[in-house]
């Protein structure tokens, strides 16, 4: 696919000497200077209607002694994002916040701050959000190196040549380990941490003065160790009796800095890399990453290939849907029953996957210009007969079971509520943003892939509570199960290509950057890739729909009750493994 | 006839003494290795600010208060249901004053938001 | 009173409990086989044939786990709160009438441990205490989620009281008696489930509260508490928590059973009375599979709509049926 051009406006006109196109090669948009951000954003947003604001993050330019940030706008009406960037020296990186306009940069400029070290000046809380308080340094960036370090690109040196040596000799326990100034390991209290957590959650929910007779207002912690919050995530809520009056997320607790080791890994090495990001969508975020990269690559895959995706990631979307609303139903306090209902089916896709992939949920099924390999005969008649007969029936029946069940709809209806305004404002996206709302979906805002040739309807519901997102979820299992017997029907006969190419085990990338995104199953999959041309990426960010969703969590829980919380929760639908990376 | 009790205490002794076997057995078999973070209040996995016990909403109080009210009228209804095929009409119509008033003083808390849990 | 009184008391005492214990080992494995076949799975299969000794080894299991007291919790209170809550759910068996008289060893004996003439009211006496042990745990655990999980139980179960008790007249009134005995055998024309349709919804809804049981299971909502007022508690202390609602599971069937299902009547009973017994049990795993089943397959409710559904819809329908049960056994004279 060719890289979208830039927007109709000429920014650079309308802010002579502080806008200018980004000229460097493969690179597109405008570099705006920091001084003039805010007005330039907000004239983006007001005049220009780009409200929607995608994606933030930095980039390391060592070599230029630059920090990079970049911002990805859209329209929530639809097309391609407006890309502009704020440089700013390595040494200092400091750049005006703009949570005041798009409040949905929140959590990603924090967690700029958290990698890269760049200071948003005006932010309302930056405070690191994936790592913990005490850490040292800001790993993202090109000149930090990490316990044992072993070298800057795999496959690294001390595995693959030479005589093999355990790098941990070299770098012996109790060395390899920076601290900070003045820190000892072994007199620092742990609980210091958690105490700057909590200060600032006591700080903004204490009232001035309290009435002679009140009840205390309890700060409980909801995980990490909870039966609910979908792994380790945790929610600091401040309690008056029963009703949320405080939340703050904390996350972080299953991070492993993908990115890092993302740009350490050569290009390929990524693409199962990416299955771990959200394991219950594997092949959706294979997805979004080969379109990324095959857009710097300029390759287009074949046509089999292309409808062998479309396949797998609106299957993957089932999938997930069915996994969002059983475990929805958990959170409701239903005991597995819903939840291992909706699991059957979701272990009969899987048998799909396995079959053209090798394995269930770590597919590694996409490369770059087109699939690895084709799905099996037998697997074929097996989808055909899921697509057409099997799910549409199963996704009744749950539709049935659920849906005008007197307790769910008491539960959910009117809880959790996002208003449109505020669902574009915080960045939301996927089910979230549509369950309020706002028809927004990237298959039809920006095709990729081969969308434009399907009939389907964008799901869109109106209330943005609770039930809206569960609903909105089987509506969307229902218009890709359209898509899918479209896909089943029009795919070319078997034999047909499914690589562009040869298949490869060091591909190049010319240098530039790209940003490809794909619909995935809980909102806009995002991966920002910058190459130089070598064998690994230079910049490998994962613009995280769960991570992004959260955003808006506190937005919808104050005023709700702690048992809604958990309900909240799971109606954003998150995966630790994509939102702590 | 206080002898039909008898039988309920004994049932009494032996479910007591069971209980209490239980827990002397719990002590007994069971491994002790205690340690400090195994002792310490569980709230998932974090260490809690704050002590457990703690003042809370007033609410329960109150549905407390409700209770004793209506719970002690209840209790009066029962040996009015025992006696009732003797008393009759009489008692019909005493009952009736007597739920009257208890539905006075019940649509007296619904009507002052003492039903409500917000 | 003599000596082979007393000794017939304290056999029927022990067996009652043995009947109670292992109903309730075998109510669990009941659960979880049930349980797993509504959820398309086949539930435990390994601990013997059909998983019958999965029981014996979860008591084993608990009976060798460290049992752990929070340092900070109120030790004695702690240790207490179980024992508060399992002693009641067991002598609250004591009025359960299985059965008529029958013959054993040339004896006339009674199928009940006692008979008193304030059968029900001493049922809801004693069913009230276990609040005290679930409030209790849940304070002395010293724990947010315990104690929120106590004091819920205890708003929960006294507001659910109240019209679990006005749904206790309607057998009464039509029976004359609080004696259970009597109340089963006024059912021999017809059982009550019949005349007091509301009454016994209302009775199984509230009860369905008072157990704690899904989808009133706030005190142990697992999603937000954990494990509410037993968080803190492991090994046998747990246990007894376990047991406790599992005992009362089967008093609560069994009393259903008894004020709206004519107890132990049933075809050929009064011919052969070691019939009652059989169907007693019979009713009583009705009522057990449909708990299970509630539980399977309702969501739970939010507190303040537990509390509105007590005070604003049972409460006020309880007592209508008391009033208009009155009026119509005054009519028919």
């Amino acid at each position: 696919m060719a890289q979208p051009t830039v927007a109709a406006p000429d920014l650079a006109a309308r802010f002579p000497e502080m806008v200018t196109p980004d000229t460097r090669k493969g690179y597109s948009g405008y570099i705006v200077k920091a001084e003039a951000l805010l007005d330039f954003a907000k004239a983006l947003k007001e005049e220009f209607g780009y409200d929607y604001l995608s994606s933030v993050t930095g980039v390391d330019y060592l070599p230029q002694g630059l920090m990079e940030v970049v911002y990805h706008a859209y329209k929530i009406t639809g097309g391609p994002p407006l890309v502009f960037k704020v440089q700013v020296p390595r040494d200092n990186p400091v750049v005006p916040s703009v949570t005041s306009i798009w409040p949905g940069a929140n959590f990603q400029e924090r967690e700029a701050w958290d990698l890269l070290g760049i200071r948003f000046e005006g932010h309302p809380n930056l405070k690191r959000i994936l790592l913990w308080e005490g850490f040292w340094g800001h790993p993202l960036r090109k000149d930090w190196r990490e316990p044992y370090y072993e070298g800057e690109h795999k496959p690294f040196k001390s595995r693959t040549a030479g005589p093999h040596f355990w790098h941990e000799d070299h770098n012996p326990f109790g060395k390899n380990v920076d601290y900070p100034p003045g820190f000892d390991p072994y007199t620092w209290e742990p609980e210091t941490a958690d105490q700057i957590l909590y200060e600032s959650v006591i700080q903004r929910t204490r009232k001035p003065e309290q009435e002679e007779l009140h009840s205390e207002q309890v700060v409980v912690n909801l995980g990490p160790q909870h039966p609910s919050t979908h792994g380790v995530f945790r929610m600091i809520a401040t309690l008056d009796g029963e009703t949320v009056v405080a939340l703050e997320p904390v996350m972080g607790y299953l991070h492993r800095n993908h990115e890092k080791i993302g740009e350490r890994n050569t290009w390929i090495m990524n693409i199962p890399y990416t299955d771990r990001l959200d394991y219950i969508t594997a092949m959706s975020n294979n997805f979004g990453y080969v379109l990324a990269v095959e857009k710097l690559m300029g390759l287009e895959p074949p046509e089999r290939a292309q409808y062998l995706r479309v396949i797998m990631a609106e299957l993957t979307r089932i999938v997930n849907h069915l996994w969002a609303i059983g475990f929805l139903l958990n959170d409701l306090g239903a005991f597995f029953t819903p939840a291992l209902y909706a699991i059957e089916e979701r272990e009969l896709i899987l048998d799909v996957f396995e079959a053209a992939s090798g394995s269930r949920m770590m597919n590694n099924y996409m490369r770059f210009g087109g699939v690895v390999r084709d799905i099996p005969e037998d697997a074929w008649d097996m989808l055909v007969k899921l697509v057409h007969d099997r799910l549409p029936r199963k996704i009744d029946e749950l539709d049935r079971f659920l849906t005008h069940n007197e307790l769910i709809k008491s539960r959910t209806q009117g809880v959790g509520v996002l208003t449109p305004e505020q669902a574009i404002a915080l960045s939301t996206s996927g089910p979230v943003l549509r369950a309020s709302g706002v028809p927004y979906d990237v298959r039809r805002a920006e095709p990729y892939g081969i969308y434009d040739r399907f009939d389907f309807d964008v799901a869109v519901r109106y209330h943005g509570d609770v039930y809206d997102r569960y609903l909105i979820r089987l509506d969307e299992a229902r218009q890709s199960l359209r898509i899918l017997q479209q896909a089943v029907r029009d795919i070319p006969e078997r034999g047909a290509p499914i690589l562009a190419g040869k298949p490869q085990y060091q591909v190049r990338v010319p240098a530039g950057e790209a940003y490809g995104r794909v619909e995935g199953p809980k909102g806009e999959l995002g991966f920002y890739v910058v190459s130089t041309g070598k064998a690994n990426p230079w910049r490998y960010h994962v613009r995280a729909p769960s991570f992004i969703n959260l955003t808006a969590l506190e937005a919808m829980s104050i005023g709700n009750k702690v048992a809604d919380l958990v309900v909240i929760l799971g109606s954003i639908d998150i995966v630790l493994g994509e939102v702590d990376r | 006839m206080l002898w039909q009790y008898v039988p309920i205490a004994i049932l009494l002794v032996l479910s007591t003494a069971l209980a209490v076997l239980i827990v002397l057995l719990d002590a007994l078999l069971g491994p002790r290795k205690p340690t400090f973070r195994k002792l310490s209040p569980y709230e998932s996995g974090m260490v809690p600010i704050g002590p457990g016990m703690r003042r809370q909403p007033v609410r329960f109080y109150l549905i407390a208060m409700l209770f004793l009210l209506f719970d002690v009228e209840v209790i009066f209804l029962l040996p009015w249901a025992v006696t009732f095929r003797k008393l009759g009409l009489f008692g019909l119509v005493e009952m009736l004053v007597f739920i009257a008033i208890l539905l006075v003083g019940y649509i007296y808390a619904w009507k002052k938001g003492a039903l409500e849990w917000e | 009173m003599d000596t082979t009184l007393l000794l017939e008391w304290t056999i029927k005492a022990v067996i009652l409990i043995f009947i109670l214990l292992t109903g309730f080992a075998y109510l669990t494995l009941m659960e979880r086989k049930v349980l797993a076949r509504i959820q398309v799975r086949l539930g435990p299969n390994r601990a013997g044939p059909y998983g019958l000794l999965q029981p014996v080894a979860d008591g084993i299991k608990l009976l060798f786990k460290e049992s752990i007291i929070p340092a900070k919790a109120d030790k004695v209170i702690f240790v207490l709160a179980p024992l508060i809550t399992v002693i009641p759910a067991l002598v609250i068996n004591a009025v359960l009438p299985w059965g008529r008289t029958v013959t054993v060893f040339g004896r006339q004996v009674s199928l009940y441990v006692a008979n008193i003439n304030v059968a029900l009211l001493y049922v809801m006496a004693i069913a009230s205490i276990a609040v005290y042990g679930v409030t209790l745990a849940g304070w002395s655990s010293n724990n947010k989620y315990a104690l929120l999980g106590g004091l819920r139980s205890a708003a929960q179960m006294i507001s659910y009281e109240l019209a679990l008790g006005l749904s206790l007249l309607g057998p009464v009134l039509l029976a004359g008696s609080l004696s259970l005995v009597d109340i089963v055998e006024a059912q021999r024309r017809m059982w009550y489930i019949v005349y007091q349709p509301l009454a016994a919804v209302i009775f199984f809804i509230t009860s369905v509260a008072e157990l704690n049981r899904a989808p009133f299971d706030l005190p142990e909502a697992e999603q937000e508490l954990t494990a509410g007022y037993h968080t803190e508690y492991s090994g046998m202390k747990f246990a007894l928590f376990y047991m406790a609602e599992y005992v009362k599971m089967i008093t609560v069937s069994a009393l259903f059973a008894v004020l709206f299902l004519g107890g132990y009547l049933g075809p050929f009973e009064s011919q052969y009375p070691w019939l009652g017994p059989i169907y007693l049990v019979l009713k009583i795993l009705v009522g057990l599979y449909v708990l299970i089943w509630l539980r399977a397959t309702l969501p739970r409710f939010r507190y303040d709509q537990l509390m509105r559904l007590g005070w604003k819809v049972l409460f006020p329908l309880a007592l209508l049926n008391v009033v208009v049960t009155a009026v119509i056994v005054v009519l028919m004279g």
